[in-house]
């Protein structure tokens, strides 16, 4: 009896205080993400206060200048830019799915030849970006003579961005459950039936996300591009994919290496163009992997 | 010794009242060089529910998964023996097992709905197969049969998978009869399912077996009781080398096998000494 009347609950499930060791190890964790999030707001007031002068309709309606920083702006490096990633994603795309299908839907992988695509694939895309400013040179502008062109710079981001593209494919692609697979071809589906009106349409939102961040990352690209000719006084709008163009990496690099102050505020106005592209992108990214959200 | 047991007894009770639309004969199936099931031999009748019992690992699902060829998507997978169909011999060289999977149609375990509207779910098979008519009614056609018209007849544009897990499955076993097949396998197809559901399945199971042969595969003893026409007892062997080898131990008439079974093994997993 003495040990019912004793007050059990408040005995066994009284807090022992949470120990140190939790405590610091929130703050660590919070740290770490404040040291992320710090840097990035300390890094777009900057260049926001700074460009601020200079973000006005002629950054985007003037045409680069060497003599004056007042009448500068950047509109052929937003157009150039505009052409080399929509020809990059159209040659991109296509091709990264039907490569990450064949990888996923078809390979065999007991054959070694799979698996040392499989591989080679994880290393290519773990390749240091002006490496491919070198194949593109040597190959792409030199041996196929397609110049310092539009074309010469998607081809080469292209080859840049493919492996993401594969890679967020394929996963996109494995995460459709086998279920749906067996019940498509229960029914009498040929497999290509199978894959295009069950598994693509189901891992297009996957697919799309995985695909708008590598081209994000094909955007920011200049590297690369310094070796194929993006050169940064170009007066004109690219006006087809064999013309000269060039990109807003290349523009806001040339402008900073200017001495006068006033190109470095129209520097730092391109770089928030630049930004707003690609928070733009990313949105869409997010947008469309919440909008189309499976839950099997 | 188990081959007396297993040829033994099929053939007298069962020889004049089936109508087969299969005959196995010496079926083996082999995952690379594991012989999954041995030496099966057993026939389907004719608009009959034939179940086939037995512990897990005994192969039962493995042999299900020959009658639509279902098993070549398994990389290694290979079927020895035969299985033949109306006759005509489905593992031939000239076969063509998508036409299989469409003469046979089959509804899985987990109730796998495709993430699409329930229209377009019964839709599909039709559509992929280039049938002829006019959609709507072949949708609403495959519902009724399946007993879910009346639940799902306001909101055919809904995706399917905001239905209940029973739904889900009733669903499923209207996309298989929409392509018009002759056979319905079904894999342990209420494992998934609350027995009300369970309920509404078996009834519906009933009520097919009038236009279609159904195969069935199940855990669940009672349900095969329920059910099934006829019933085939599957257990496992373990041989020298601790691999398990599937094997058919009896096959008669369901009432038969549940009150006068001919094997003690058999025997003894109905009344539940073992599995």
């Amino acid at each position: 009896m003495a040990v019912l009347s004793t007050p059990r609950s408040a005995v066994q499930l009284a807090s022992k205080g949470q120990p140190l060791r939790e405590h610091l190890f929130r703050i660590a964790l919070i740290a770490s993400l404040a040291i992320a999030f710090v840097f990035l707001l300390a890094l777009l007031s900057y260049v926001l206060i700074e460009g601020w002068p200079r973000l006005d309709s002629r950054l985007w309606e003037n045409m680069p200048s060497v003599r004056n920083p007042d009448i500068a702006g950047a509109q052929s490096a937003i157009t150039g830019t505009l052409w080399v990633i929509s020809i990059t994603a159209l040659l991109t795309l296509p091709t990264g799915i039907a490569a990450a299908i064949y990888l996923e839907e078809y390979a065999d992988r007991d054959r070694w030849w799979n698996r040392v695509i499989e591989l080679n694939i994880q290393n290519l895309a773990a390749i240091p970006s002006i490496v491919y400013g070198i194949l593109g040179l040597g190959i792409i502008a030199r041996t196929f003579g397609l110049g310092f062109s539009v074309i010469t710079a998607s081809i080469t981001l292209g080859l840049l961005v493919l492996p993401i593209v594969i890679i967020a494919s394929r996963e996109a692609i494995r995460a459709v459950p086998p279920s749906i697979r067996e019940g498509s071809l229960a029914l009498g589906a040929t497999q290509w039936q199978t894959i295009s009106r069950q598994v693509l349409p189901a891992s297009i939102p996957g697919i799309a996300t995985g695909s708008i961040l590598a081209l994000s990352r094909a955007i920011g690209e200049a590297a690369p591009l310094l070796m194929l000719g993006a050169v940064s006084f170009i007066r004109f709008n690219p006006d087809g994919v064999f013309a000269s163009y060039t990109v807003l990496p290349i523009q806001i690099f040339n402008w900073i290496s200017q001495s006068r102050e006033g190109f470095h505020i129209l520097a730092s106005a391109a770089i928030v163009i630049l930004l707003v592209i690609l928070l733009l992108m990313n949105s869409a990214a997010i947008w469309l992997r919440n909008r189309y959200q499976k839950r099997w | 010794m188990p081959n007396v047991t297993v040829r033994g007894p099929v053939a007298p009770h069962t020889a004049e009242a089936l109508d087969p639309v299969f005959t196995v004969a010496g079926l083996s199936v082999f995952y690379g060089e594991y012989e999954a099931v041995r030496e099966v031999d057993l026939t389907i009748g004719n608009r009959e529910i034939t179940a086939m019992i037995g512990p897990s690992g005994c192969g039962k699902s493995t042999v299900l998964r020959c009658f639509n060829r279902m098993n070549d998507l398994i990389p290694g997978a290979r079927a020895a023996g035969k299985i033949m169909y109306h006759g005509e011999d489905l593992y031939g060289a000239h076969v063509d097992p998508i036409e299989v999977r469409r003469r046979i149609g089959m509804v899985f375990q987990k109730p796998n709905p495709f993430p699409k509207s329930i229209y377009d779910n019964i839709a599909y098979g039709p559509r992929v197969n280039g049938m002829k008519g006019k959609m709507d009614d072949l949708v609403e056609e495959a519902l009724t049969q399946a007993a879910l018209w009346d639940e799902v007849k306001d909101k055919l544009k809904q995706n399917a998978l905001s239905l209940s897990g029973g739904q889900q499955q009733r669903l499923c076993i209207a996309r298989a009869i929409a392509v018009k097949p002759e056979v319905i396998l079904m894999d342990e197809p209420c494992s998934a399912l609350d027995p009300i559901a369970t309920t509404k399945i078996e009834d519906l199971m009933q009520e097919l077996s009038r236009d279609y042969t159904i195969v069935i595969v199940t855990h669940n003893m009672q349900q095969a009781a329920r059910v099934s026409n006829r019933t085939a007892f599957f257990t496992a062997d373990v041989d020298e080398r601790g691999e398990r080898h599937g094997r058919l131990v009896e096959f008669d008439e369901t009432s038969r096998i549940f009150t006068n079974p001919t094997d003690k093994r058999t025997e003894d997993y109905i009344t539940g000494r073992f599995g």
